[in-house]
């Protein structure tokens, strides 16, 4: 009888614990959430990591190289660069992260809607998706910069260009999305749903979204690479945020000048330097998730 | 010269993983005759697809044969290089498997994946390899033979496939045919048809057949001689007419006694109780004995090996020796 | 086949049309005066009026649509105010820069990142598929322009091993074999930025593919029938991962004609990029409208040759729908 009990018992681990397992197991996974932390901490406790604010000038140390007082260097205005550095990963973090919700939260409703009513609703829908997948996405994202920040001070830079990435990148979510409802709609559970009377709009969202959110977690991962690429490639090109924000695509974009490119090196390396950490460690943990979200990768 | 076509002797296919290592097949004897069909029945996981997949020599990593003997006409498949087992393949011992819907390429021509095989081990040029795949088709019996032989699998239905399947496996004339679980997947009537085919085909053909199957009335049907497989043992073995009148094994018993009867009026069918055991976790002693309601110490403490009871038939269980020798 | 391409060519042609609308839309709005630099600063106002019903800028703007619509069916994109030419001989001066430049990285990424994807595949977990793995991962994370310019700073400032850049050295009058020495020599640093972020998806993607293949049903019978391994990965197992891969060859073809708008940028490439940023800075409207319908078309037509391509290779896609 103990025999019994012993071959009957099984341990009920829920699926949030089970991901978090799986990840944890994969070293590169937990690696790039290490360098993410670093990266995220560093920017928030600026304040705290530099004895300088962002607009403390020191004329007299203009265009300084590294130094005890200077980590790394200050700029032409003798701005301290590290602070700089330090504030700038604030905006282009916080770009990225809104941006990519932005697009996440458009492509959710969207992609949902269409693919959960089918018919003339999600062919409308996907034409829509479709044209504005059919735009150049640099292209226009630098004309819309011109056009509306012509106007704007320096601050709401921040916030356009977010809305300008989000706004163009939810449609590869949509599809995605569209193409998960249309699968899980036909399965069982949705018919138990209306069998008990439940509402459209209770269905698609509290039954069927959360089901895709495996794609929607490891695309908000990827997204969000994606987008502080797209911030730092816009600010590189001067119609993202302009100085004197800093982020790390303007102060890259110190390197432009030849002179500065051949001769402090210290300036736009850095910057760069932690733009590629951010993308390569959001990179990690997204491909970390999708491993442990995905029972078929397992060894 | 071994009297048997094949000949498995002590086979033990190990998996090593993260978690362990599974004794997937873990010393498995048995034989097949030429002409003759073998059936190995047993619950998932009992090794059974490894045991047909080892003969093959198809197992992959973390897959490892580890020991025995594959004695093939008289030569050890264990032995031969990959080129050597390759020529083997498809040719000689072929096999068909459980999902026609996923078993057939779906980007080549039904022709074409019959003719492969063809063109590789009889050196047929490409017109007379499809010649011969209208042949093979035909033989089971799939109508419009010329029609289908230009189609894609996704064009045909499960049944269709798995008859392709067959065809593909036959078109070299092997010596033996392994089928895993060939009708699981398809409908009741399907399933009688597609068994009926082999039979035919085992008939004019004089192939033996390796049949795995967890179906008891399948078994029945088809099987000459029978296997019963348990955590990768083999637990009993005898003839079929033998084995379904005489059963010695608690496990054999327990199986058949679990098939409904139709002609029996019952408020509760019986079931073993418990489970099959975890394969990287397996008890001490005799497998089974947890599920066993004949278990005594001895079977807790050792392992039982197959004794024979009467000629050909065969247990592995320390009670049911006892008793014959009662 | 024939009569799907139509069908899918006849269902863009209203897409082209509202994206024309959001795109002259757009354009319009943008600030700035581009009639300025035609006439003399100190212009009078009538004289500024003048230019301006000249151009047609005086018009209501759906009327001014209209005309723009009409004249562009017919080829005429007006002339460029930035390069005082007209818009079409623009273009096509600078295309062929940009194309070039891109062929040679499509050759290269394809050919490597294909082998590379497949034997990474095939020796999952392996060394080497764990080095190409990251070698991908290195190559999706870093920031084009950073790339760029860390090879500029290495092989350009530090080893002169490159021109910084520019297509050609500045007054170079060299012709023929000469000439094409020299572009290939200006060409190699952009060449080997763009083909590293080319690859690094690739590789993923070709190596996903096939790993998705591997696992398949089919590949255990293409063993079973007694066919060698090179048979069944590079046969049997890639035709069908080629499928998700020709979509994407569909995607890059008509992509070999825009131009990476960044890596212009950097490295002074005189590409079709280069003129939108410049276009766009500086107002330049009708160059502008003619780069931005050109890029969206270049983008359906991908997405034409993707489903194209894939209904080529799937044997399993229906194609001729009633």
């Amino acid at each position: 009888m103990q025999e019994d009990q012993k071959i009957n018992q099984t341990q009920v681990i829920g699926p949030w614990k089970m991901t978090w397992i799986h990840f944890k197991k994969k070293k590169t996974a937990v690696a790039g959430l290490i360098i993410f932390a670093i990266l995220v901490l560093g920017s928030t406790f600026a304040p705290f990591l530099t004895p300088y604010s962002l607009e403390t000038i020191d004329k007299t140390a203009r265009n300084q190289p590294p130094s005890w007082e200077h980590w790394l260097g200050t700029d032409n205005l003798g701005r301290d660069y590290f602070t700089r550095i330090l504030y700038g990963g604030r905006v282009s973090l916080k770009v990225g992260l809104f941006a990519v919700i932005i697009s996440i939260v458009l492509g959710v409703i969207i992609g949902g809607i269409a693919g959960y009513y089918g018919g003339w609703v999600d062919n409308v829908l996907m034409r829509f998706t479709e044209i504005v997948m059919s735009f150049p996405f640099l292209p226009l994202a630098i004309t819309i910069s011109a056009v509306v920040g012509a106007e704007m001070p320096g601050e709401y830079k921040m916030y356009i260009t977010m809305f300008i990435i989000g706004l163009l990148s939810w449609p590869g979510l949509a599809r995605i999305i569209r193409g998960q409802i249309l699968s899980l709609r036909e399965q069982e559970f949705m018919l138990a749903a209306t069998a008990l009377g439940l509402s459209d709009r209770r269905k698609i969202f509290r039954h069927l979204i959360p089901n895709t959110l495996g794609y929607v977690i490891v695309y908000a991962t990827l997204g969000m690479a994606s987008a502080i690429l797209s911030e730092s490639s816009l600010s590189f090109l001067g119609l993202g945020v302009v100085p004197p924000t800093p982020t790390w695509g303007n102060l890259v974009l110190n390197a432009r000048d030849t002179h500065i490119l051949t001769t402090r090196p210290w300036l736009w390396i850095p910057p760069g330097l932690c733009i590629f950490l951010a993308v390569i460690s959001i990179n990690l943990i997204g491909d970390g998730l999708r491993d442990a979200v995905d029972p078929k990768s397992h060894r | 010269m071994s009297k048997h076509l094949l000949e498995v002797k002590d086979l033990k296919t190990y998996f090593y993983t993260d978690k362990g290592v599974v004794k997937a097949v873990d010393g498995v004897d048995f034989h097949i005759d030429a002409g003759k069909t073998l059936g190995i029945v047993g619950e998932s996981g009992c090794g059974k697809s490894i045991t047909s997949m080892s003969v093959m020599r198809l197992i992959q990593k973390p897959g490892k044969i580890e020991s025995g003997e594959i004695l093939y006409q008289g030569k050890n498949l264990l032995e031969l290089s990959e080129d050597q087992m390759r020529s083997i393949r498809g040719n000689e011992i072929s096999m068909i498997f459980q999902e026609p819907m996923t078993s057939l390429n779906p980007v080549f021509t039904i022709g074409y994946q019959i003719s492969e095989a063809l063109m590789l081990h009889q050196k047929l040029s490409k017109k007379e390899a499809r010649e011969k795949a209208i042949e093979m088709l035909n033989l089971v019996q799939i109508p419009r033979a010329e029609k289908i032989v230009d189609e894609y699998p996704h064009q045909l239905s499960g049944g269709m496939r798995q008859r392709v399947m067959i065809a593909m496996a036959l078109s070299c004339m092997p010596k033996i045919l392994i089928a895993d679980e060939p009708t699981t997947a398809l409908d009741v009537t399907i399933q009688a048809q597609i068994l009926n085919l082999m039979n035919d085909l085992k008939q004019r053909l004089n192939t033996a057949i390796m049949l795995i199957t967890h179906d008891l009335g399948v078994v029945a049907e088809m099987a000459d001689y029978v296997v019963v497989m348990y955590a990768g043992k083999v637990v009993e073995e005898g003839p079929v007419k033998e084995l379904f009148a005489n059963p010695k094994h608690p496990y054999t018993i327990g199986l058949l006694k679990s098939k409904p009867n139709l002609h029996e009026e019952r408020e509760r069918l019986d079931s073993i109780p418990g489970m099959v055991p975890n394969p990287i976790d397996l008890p001490k002693g005799c497998y089974f004995h947890p599920r066993c309601k004949y278990a005594t110490d001895e079977c807790r403490q050792g392992q039982p090996e197959l004794k024979e009871l009467n000629p050909k038939h065969k247990v592995s269980c320390f009670v049911a020796s006892r008793e014959v020798q009662k | 086949m024939i009569k799907y391409i139509l069908k899918r060519i006849l269902h863009l042609i209203p897409v082209i049309f509202i994206i024309s609308i959001c795109i002259f839309g757009i354009v319009k709005l943008t600030p700035g005066n581009p009639i300025g630099s035609n006439l003399d600063p100190r212009a009078t106002a009538e004289e500024k009026a003048a230019e301006r019903a000249r151009l047609g800028y005086d018009k209501p703007i759906h009327i001014q649509y209209i005309e723009w619509m009409k004249r562009s069916i017919r080829g005429d994109f007006g002339e460029s105010y930035l390069y005082k030419r007209p818009v079409n001989k623009v273009i096509s001066e600078v295309i062929w820069n940009s194309f070039i430049l891109n062929v040679v990285v499509f050759i290269l990424a394809f050919l490597i990142s294909i082998p590379i994807g497949i034997i990474s595949a095939v020796k999952q977990y392996s060394k080497t598929d764990s080095f190409w793995t990251l070698f991908s991962l290195f190559g999706i994370s870093m920031p084009s322009f950073f790339f760029g310019l860390l090879l500029i700073f290495g092989f350009s400032v530090k080893l002169k091993w490159f021109p910084i850049n520019g297509m050609i050295n500045p007054g170079s009058t060299t012709t023929g074999f000469a000439r094409v020495l020299e572009v290939g020599h200006h060409m190699v640093l952009p060449a080997i930025v763009l083909t590293i972020s080319s690859l690094a998806s690739l590789v993923r993607y070709t190596r996903n593919g096939m790993l998705d293949v591997l696992n398949q049903d089919y590949i255990r019978t293409a063993r079973s029938k007694g066919l060698s391994e090179k048979v069944v990965i590079y046969k049997h197992a890639f035709r069908n991962a080629l499928i998700p891969l020709v979509t994407l060859l569909g995607f890059q073809i008509p992509g070999l004609f825009s131009g990476a708008v960044i890596l212009e940028s950097i490295f002074v490439w005189p590409g079709i990029g280069r003129v939108m940023v410049d276009a766009i800075n500086q107002r330049d409207y009708n160059l502008m409208l003619a780069l931005m319908m050109f890029f969206s078309i270049l983008t359906l037509l991908g997405n034409l040759l993707a489903d194209i391509g894939y209904a080529l290779v799937d044997p399993r896609v229906k194609v001729d729908e009633r």
